[in-house]
């Protein structure tokens, strides 16, 4: 160690640095311009120069290449050495008048113009440039010539193959004098092109060193080995000098892990279809034609402008926007696509919404579509809001070509409208709604796995088996079953686990690891002692905040008896360096000033409890995120801010609590309500997986409305299917059925219900740990279309039944129509059923295969066969069927007249109407929920307004409620084929295992608690509350107040803000808690 | 009054907006220092009191967002 003296400050460095190193270190400001903590220092610009004196004469040195020596003063800020610096700024402002970055500082030190000569330069011959080339590894350029002549320059003033056109010259030049694109022009014979950004499609560019997407998990950055200039040259190797923690090791290799497995689920995922190839549609000619992936990314708050829309040619705001469905879906012709991809129209629409609520309802937006397929839930609703509320146009035509209208930017289109007229109109930019497609590499492997593949590269499933591929033991979730929407990849990824689990079951908890538990310190009435860490974040916090004076600043609050900085304080030796002092100083409470606790608090939390503190006597400061990383430009203030904020925090700290979680044991025993295909799967899986499982069915037996299916669109035959599935169950020693069976009254909570059961009138009670329920739906009765007043008129149900029983009337017809969307999409039940089309198609099929000379017609409004269920509409056209287009406004007309069944219905093609006579009509009728009002009041749980039970979460919780322990599949969430509701049904034991394999529940520790003393009775608590937690007492002294089951409190703290007589208290959010962060304020404001 | 800059109290939702706040760290964007954050567990834990106590403790204005 050498000893020397900065500013009259005793300092300490190690040999061999230099002065500016130590001064860094010790927050002394030095001003450079040709410096860079990679590089070997030069003392080009001069500006660092300090006064160095030796006990006998002073020296003036650049202080970035002057080494340490014992005992030497050094004086960075002194008259002479401020006027020094001040003449070489002067000389290069008068070198480079032009240049903005030496403006700014000959501005700091108060020269307007220098008293030079001035010349034309932009460059101030730091060096920077040419020593970073040489780090690299390429030493393409250098300082030529000497004294007025010199200049960076490649050798011979030629464009070099030396250069690999890395762009770290560009940006490291304090002044802008070297470009990228003089780069381009003037020094490398390479191409050089930016890195696009995979996340932002192409739009920006990315580094070598990158975190794929701020959300990603982990979110640490990876290096591009294929672009990273190290393993290009073997040079640079810069970002190992700015790792403050070593993490970076260049030498690493990709190495190949053998894993021991008992089961493998498969979610490659799609890959966007690439229009590049549509020639007419010129999307790799022009830049504004984009695809729909690229319209989120500008849509996004976190994308390439922002969310502000633009079009990329010249990046003005549109004005009119179209999005063209169907591109590389449901097309033979140009792809190999026949599919329908099922997400495009519901992101078109979504887009198309968007886009008007950032750029303001007078954007245009028109949707070219052929069908428009919303079948999801609530799905319909928002295309009629679109239409009728944000005025998107939707428009029925097939466009053929884009054209670029001259060097405009605007692209023209001709279309017809369906009326028949043509029309061309311009738009300033168009979207490509791209279809999803398995990429080759993921049906490679599929092959190599020898697992068999759809006509449409999909993974194979049956519709009984929806998530088990044609592998035993192998399972696919997500697009690669199928093209599919988020909702439906998270009921496949949890039918996927439970599926995986049923056949492991037998393993489980047999690898656990159990981890010694630190007795917890007793700190019941002990006067807070409070440790105060602020983290140093290597640079990211340090490198604007003030952290000494911080931990300082910390030192001086009350109850704080420790405070210190940590280079980082996430670091294992760190966590165990925090362990020590909170023993060695008794410390009874911890502030972390650092990152966010929304990352880190479980870290720290850990750190107390092997500290034997309670977890909850810690607090956290956040003075990176919401602090350093956010004010770069002004350290002042934010070290104002994070001492503000450490003040706020320690103020909590000292009242915050230690509190308990308490433990529950959970009932391993399942109660499914509802004994259809859904309803059966749960059981079955639940069962499978060591769980006694009760099914509690309303009729005489299983199946549901499963008894009244003749085959799935895959050509399973159903009633064989459902019998083996029965049987399957009815053999299941776990499973116990209980028939013409209803729930009269449910008590308890998640982990320990009670339900009382009444079957036959005899009552029984059941003790259960969770609920599933599969209550079904049922087929709507139509009052239309002369049902009920013709026998010849039926429901898509009846149909499938006269086949099932093999009606040999069937084959006898000469004309059947099936008419669609009976009782669905219409005002008074505004939704899709989803299952219709399909449905409908496959019966047409199966009776123009039965007698290929029967006129079969089906009237539809949009056909919404989706995924692969469009190969059918496909099969359906090429035999013969004839379908026809209707609207809501001209519904067909039935009639019975001299014996004949007539149906009316106007061809949009002609124009005119038709008259059909046929022999037979099947309305495809909507599905409609069993809407249990009492069962929702059982369990807590919401009904939508259409009678469906509200999930927990319309895309990530589709299979739960949000009340704990509640579970939902089938057709209860929304109308579904078989495949889905057997999906849903794993997805429902998936989710309710993942409690049930716990064994036991710990309730949170900050939840709501409820002084009965102060209760006023009032209520209020009971009904706001989401999740249920506050009740009635029932007995003992405060019969009929309330009380807050800790069990089902999630800490929102509602009942605290809303209880009039303050009775409620909130664990770790208490009002003294709060005000005290608020109270502490007042220095801070 | 030019250099007059107001003083925020914000009461940020920990499952939301306080998530949102430390993106925009991630993200590298800059806003003025003005604000200082008191994380909520819920908007629903806003009690009219705080809003008072935050704008007699000197705060110009309040900010909740949830």
């Amino acid at each position: 160690m050498i000893t020397f003296k900065l500013n009259g400050q005793t300092v300490q460095g190690e040999k061999g640095q230099y002065i500016l190193q130590v001064a860094e270190k010790f927050g002394v400001d030095i001003p450079t311009m040709c410096h860079h903590k990679a590089l070997d220092p030069a003392g080009m610009c001069r500006l660092c120069t300090v006064e160095v004196f030796d006990g006998r004469r002073t020296r003036y040195v650049t202080s970035c290449n002057y080494p340490i020596w014992e005992g030497m003063e050094v004086k960075t800020d002194t008259e002479i050495v401020r006027e020094g610096r001040k003449l070489i700024v002067e000389m290069m402002l008068a070198r480079c008048p032009e240049s903005t970055a030496v403006q700014a500082i000959a501005k700091s030190y108060g020269i307007e113009k220098p008293r030079f000569q001035t010349g034309d330069d932009t460059c101030i011959l730091c060096g920077l440039c040419t020593r970073m080339c040489e780090r690299i590894g390429a030493n393409a350029i250098t300082l030529t010539q000497r004294g007025l002549d010199m200049r960076v320059d490649t050798p011979f003033s030629i464009n070099t193959e030396a250069c690999i056109a890395c762009g770290a010259c560009a940006f490291v030049c304090p002044t802008g004098h070297i470009t990228y694109d003089k780069v381009k022009e003037k020094v490398t014979l390479h191409p050089g092109q930016p890195i696009p950004s995979e996340y932002d499609m192409g739009l920006k560019g990315r580094k070598p060193v990158y975190v794929p997407y701020a959300q990603a998990v982990p979110n640490t950055p990876a290096i591009d080995r294929t672009k990273c200039v190290h393993f290009k040259t073997g040079g640079c190797k810069v970002c190992v000098e700015f790792c403050g923690v070593d993490a970076i090791d260049h030498s690493m290799q990709d190495e190949t892990v053998e894993v021991n497995v008992g089961s493998i689920i498969l979610a490659p995922g799609f890959e966007p279809f690439d229009p590049s190839k549509f020639d007419t549609y010129n999307y790799a000619k022009h830049p504004n034609v984009i695809t729909a992936m690229e319209m989120e990314r500008l849509l996004s708050a976190s994308g390439p402008t922002g969310g502000h829309l633009v079009r990329m040619s010249d990046h003005k705001e549109p004005k009119k926007v179209a999005w063209f469905q169907c591109v590389g879906s449901r097309d033979m012709n140009r792809c190999d696509n026949s599919y329908c991809s099922s997400v495009c129209c519901m992101y078109a629409i979504k887009e198309a919404v968007i886009a008007k609520e950032h750029a303001g309802a007078g954007l245009d937006c028109a949707v070219f579509f052929m069908d428009i397929r919303t079948h999801g839930k609530d799905f319909e609703r928002f295309y009629n809001s679109a239409k009728d509320k944000h005025g998107v146009r939707f428009i029925r035509s097939r466009v053929h070509s884009i054209t670029p209208v001259g060097d405009s930017g605007d692209l023209e289109v001709r279309y017809v409208t369906e009326n028949g007229s043509l029309v061309v109109e311009t738009f300033d930019m168009i979207v490509l709604s791209i279809g999803l497609q398995i990429s080759p590499a993921v049906a490679e492997m599929a092959k190599n796995m020898g697992i068999e593949l759809t006509e449409g590269r999909f993974c194979k499933t049956d519709s009984f088996n929806p998530v088990a591929t044609s592998k035993p033991g192998v399972f696919v979730c997500g697009a690669f079953q199928g093209a599919k929407d988020i909702p439906q990849s998270v009921v496949d990824s949890s039918a996927a686990a439970t599926a995986a689990g049923e056949i492991l079951a037998s393993a489980r908890n047999t690898l656990t690891k159990v981890r010694e538990a630190v007795p917890e310190t007793d700190v019941t009435n002990a006067r807070p002692r409070i440790g105060v860490f602020v983290c140093r974040c290597g640079i990211n916090i340090a490198g604007v905040v003030d952290v000494p004076s911080v931990a300082e600043y910390a030192k001086t609050l009350p109850y704080v008896e420790f405070a210190t900085d940590n280079l980082y304080s996430c670091s294992q030796d760190t966590q165990e360096t925090i362990s020590q002092i909170v023993k060695q100083k008794n410390l009874n409470r911890v502030v972390v000033a650092a990152c966010t606790p929304k990352t880190h608090e479980p870290l720290f939390q850990e750190t107390l409890i092997n500290a034997g503190l309670n977890k909850y006597l810690f607090e956290m400061a956040n003075i990176r995120n919401h602090d350093s990383w956010v004010h770069r430009n002004n350290p002042e203030l934010a070290t104002k801010k994070a001492k503000d904020l450490v003040r706020m925090a320690v103020s909590k700290a000292a009242l915050i609590q230690p509190l308990k979680e308490a433990e529950l044991d959970i009932n391993p025993t399942a109660l499914v309500i509802g004994g259809g295909l859904s309803g059966m799967a749960a059981a079955r899986s639940l069962a499978r997986q060591g769980y006694d499982t009760h099914i509690v069915e309303k009729s005489d037996r299983l199946g549901g409305q499963a008894h009244n299916l003749f085959r799935t669109a895959k050509g399973e035959d159903v009633q064989k299917k459902l019998a083996e599935m029965t049987a399957d169950i009815e053999k299941d020693p776990k499973i116990h059925v209980h028939l013409k069976a209803a729930l009269t009254k449910v008590d308890g909570f998640v982990g320990s219900f009670k339900s009382t059961l009444s079957s036959d009138g005899a009552e029984q009670i059941l003790e259960h740990g969770v609920a599933v329920i599969a209550t079904g739906g049922s087929a709507h009765t139509p009052q239309e279309y002369a049902y009920g007043s013709d026998p010849r008129v039926v429901t898509s149900l009846e149909l499938d039944r006269k086949i099932i029983a093999g009606d040999p009337a069937l084959k006898a017809l000469n004309s059947a129509v099936f008419i669609q969307c009976v009782g669905s999409r219409e005002p008074q039940r505004p939704y899709c059923s989803r299952v219709c089309c399909t449905h409908s198609v496959d019966n047409a099929i199966h009776l123009k295969e039965m007698n290929p000379d029967m006129n079969v017609f089906v009237l539809y409004r949009d056909m919404r066969t989706y995924g692969e269920r469009e190969l059918l509409y496909k099969k359906a056209r090429t035999l013969g069927v004839i379908f026809i287009r209707y609207t809501l406004e001209q519904k067909p007309v039935v009639k019975v007249a001299g014996g004949k069944l007539l149906v009316t219905t106007t061809d949009p093609i002609i124009g005119r109407p038709v008259e059909i006579e046929t022999d037979l009509i099947t309305l495809a009728t909507a599905v409609i929920p069993n809407r249990d009002e009492k069962l929702a009041n059982f369990f807590k749980v919401p009904l939508n307004e259409d009678g469906f039970f509200v999930e927990r979460h319309a895309k990530l919780g589709p299979s739960e409620f949000a009340t704990d322990g509640v579970f939902l599949c089938g057709l209860a969430h929304y109308p579904k084929p078989i495949d889905e509701a057997i999906a849903q049904g794993q997805a429902a034991a998936s989710r309710a295992v993942t409690l049930l394999a716990r064994k036991k529940i710990y309730t949170s520790g900050t939840v709501a608690e409820i002084d009965p003393r102060m209760c006023s009775q009032c209520g209020v608590c009971v009904s706001v509350c989401p999740y249920s937690a506050p009740s009635w007492t029932e007995k003992g002294m405060f019969a009929g107040r309330a009380q807050v089951n800790p069990v089902l409190c999630k800490g929102c703290g509602l009942c605290v803000a809303s209880c009039r007589s303050g009775a409620i208290h909130l664990k770790g959010f208490d009002n003294d808690q709060v005000f005290a962060q608020i109270f502490s304020l007042s220095e801070a404001v | 009054m030019s250099d007059w800059e107001p003083k925020i109290a914000a009461f940020l939702c920990n499952w939301c907006s306080y998530g949102a706040a430390d993106l925009a760290g991630v993200s590298r964007m800059e806003y003025p220092p003005n604000i200082r954050v008191i994380r909520i567990p819920c908007t629903g834990r806003m009690d009219p009191k705080f809003f008072l106590a935050a704008l007699r403790e000197g705060a110009d204005g309040v900010w909740v967002s949830g």
